[in-house]
């Protein structure tokens, strides 16, 4: 099944893997992640993060702490661990490791499109911006008035102007149109991705399509269940589905007709690899349905560290750290708000 | 003596007790009265007390439900920065009546008006059609009535979910109560942090909606604790016949 990466893949990127395996051993642990539980104050949690590799990132930061800082500087360190690791790739990792950030891309300019459309001044958007998915020309996104423009003035130039082309429309931007906007690109970059992914061939691909195939499944679930009650109609719904993964295309096909959670559930359980998911929500439930699709995904991404000479480790690392990332956050917001209680809602441990 | 004149005389005597027969309130009745405003006065401080403790518990729920939406949409997406700056009109008002029933003439009742059209242009309040206090503030009795009977209880610490809060909502026919225009204008009104909007931020919505109810419904007991308040002070300093 796999070529012989065993023999050639060290020659370009075995120092990359070494090092990313390296960042892998510093994940929070269990036994972090209770001590943090345990903090009264923001402070405090600073205090426990300092001892980890977060530790020089919130050293220099000011008391009273929000939490917004200190997503903000852990992200920051995910985003210096990434430039290392792109300024030390050849191709064809250097293009994987891009590929990665497109999401953070697509969402930065939706999120400056969206701001405009509200009147909202552009560099107080930027400030909001994902740093991994900046590029040059993002603050002239603020002169366009239709996709059209969009794509002509600004996004041609970028590496999302392959994923513009169902998307190109003379329509005036509203709140739908962008929001369908965001998941076409989300589904052109996703097939994409996928499609390069095949491409590299070997274990790369085989792990990267199940990581890619569940995002996606992931996705059609997500946007079917957003969509209920709302404008979207069942054309446009499955529209916005990814063309691969386990649901392509008979799940979909039920999906796009759902009218509520159970029926969205009724679908999904007919999926082995789903079923527990589902099974861990009770009836007409579905604020839990975030966390259980957590869990899955870190399973997942823990089991590509499992194997040598891929790239799947890198994507795996990323996504890794922004569940760290999202964890941190929940548990500051909790411990701000005294509500301890709740910690384990949303907290997802990765070992 | 015949039996007219034993009458009038009876009535006469009762006369000379120094009250005139239509001015004389009985002492018992008095005290009675009294009993009724003191009565009136602390079921509404307990109502007020519970809205309070309910107001804390639901804006708790709020917060913790929006937090669990920007865990999940990303901090990026749901922020200050998303509000819309544009100039709109408010889906929902708060407008002050003032009583006309005897018993409470020139107590202020506050009534919410939710999920009116945004679409609809700005109107000249003068020509919104006069809606009846009375009629108001029966409606808001009866959801007070509901809020406490069920708070009587004790219940408190325990939130409900918004789903379940929904589902109660549609048996007893509250305010609360999920109709298409009222769900379009909270779709519309979420759409500025994405037009397809998770269920968790639609609970948020839904929790800080029911804060503002229980706001408008504290002020209205407040304002009738007060009103009691005053009946008490001034019974206390009449002099006792």
């Amino acid at each position: 099944m796999y070529g012989f990466e065993a023999l050639t893949f060290n020659i370009h990127s075995g120092y990359l893997e070494a090092i990313v395996r390296g960042h892998r051993s510093g994940l929070l642990t269990a036994a972090d992640y209770n001590n943090l539980c345990q903090c009264e104050t923001l402070d405090d949690i600073k205090m426990h993060l300092s001892a980890t590799e977060y530790g020089p990132y919130l050293q220099n930061e000011p008391s009273p702490l929000h939490t917004t800082t200190i997503v903000e500087k852990c992200t920051l360190k995910l985003v210096d661990e990434y430039k290392h690791m792109l300024s030390q790739a050849t191709e064809p990792l250097s293009t994987f490791l891009q590929y990665i950030t497109y999401g953070h891309m697509i969402d930065n300019v939706v999120l400056i499109v969206t701001g405009t459309l509200h009147e909202r001044d552009v560099h107080e958007l930027l400030e909001k911006c994902h740093p991994l998915g900046m590029f040059d020309s993002i603050a002239t996104l603020a002169v366009a008035q239709n996709m059209r423009e969009l794509y002509r003035l600004v996004l041609v130039d970028t590496p999302l102007a392959p994923y513009f082309s169902e998307c190109i429309t003379s329509e005036d931007l509203d709140d739908m149109n962008i929001e369908i906007m965001r998941n076409t690109l989300y589904k052109a970059y996703l097939e994409d991705f996928y499609d390069f992914c095949q491409k590299l061939g070997g274990a790369t691909a085989e792990i990267m399509s199940d990581l890619l195939a569940f995002e996606a499944d992931r996705r059609a679930v997500n946007i079917t269940i957003n969509s209920i009650g709302t404008e979207l109609t069942r054309d446009d719904r499955r529209k916005l589905y990814s063309n691969f993964g386990l649901l392509y295309p008979y799940g979909h096909e039920e999906l796009a007709v759902c009218e509520d959670i159970d029926q969205v559930r009724g679908v999904m359980e007919k999926y082995p690899p789903y079923q527990t998911i589902f099974a861990k929500l009770s009836y007409g439930e579905s604020q839990m349905l975030d966390k259980a699709f957590y869990e899955e995904e870190v399973k997942r991404l823990c089991l590509a560290f499992e194997q040598q000479f891929h790239y799947g480790v890198f994507f795996a690392y990323m996504r890794l750290r922004e569940q760290e990332i999202r964890n941190l956050m929940w548990v500051s917001e909790c411990v701000a708000q005294n509500q301890k209680s709740r910690v384990h809602d949303s907290v997802v441990f990765i070992f | 003596m015949g039996e007219d004149e034993a009458i009038a005389k009876f009535s006469e005597d009762q006369n000379d007790d120094g009250v005139s027969e239509s001015k004389a309130v009985p002492v018992e009745d008095k005290e009675s009265i009294n009993d009724k405003n003191v009565e009136k006065f602390l079921d509404s401080m307990d109502d007020y007390l519970i809205l309070v403790d309910s107001l804390s518990s639901i804006l708790r729920q709020g917060w913790l439900e929006l937090a669990s939406a920007r865990h999940s949409m990303g901090a990026s997406r749901i922020s200050a920065s998303s509000y819309d700056m544009k100039y709109h009109s408010a889906a929902t008002t708060l407008q002050l009546q003032h009583e006309t029933a005897s018993s409470d003439v020139g107590q202020p009742h506050f009534v919410l008006r939710k999920w009116e059209s945004s679409d609809s242009p700005k109107k000249d309040p003068s020509d919104s059609p006069k809606r009846d206090p009375c009629e108001a503030k029966l409606e808001e009795d009866k959801w007070v009535q509901s809020v406490s009977s069920g708070l009587r209880i004790r219940t408190k610490g325990t939130s409900e979910s918004s789903e379940s809060r929904e589902k109660k909502a549609e048996n007893t026919g509250s305010p609360l109560s999920v109709d298409g225009h009222a769900q379009k204008e909270r779709l519309k009104a979420l759409s500025m942090f994405g037009a397809l909007a998770p269920p968790k931020l639609r609970a948020a919505q839904l929790s800080f909606e029911t804060a503002l109810e229980t706001l408008a419904d504290i002020a209205n007991v407040r304002a009738s604790l007060l009103r009691a308040y005053e009946q008490v002070q001034k019974e206390m300093e009449s002099p006792i016949q």
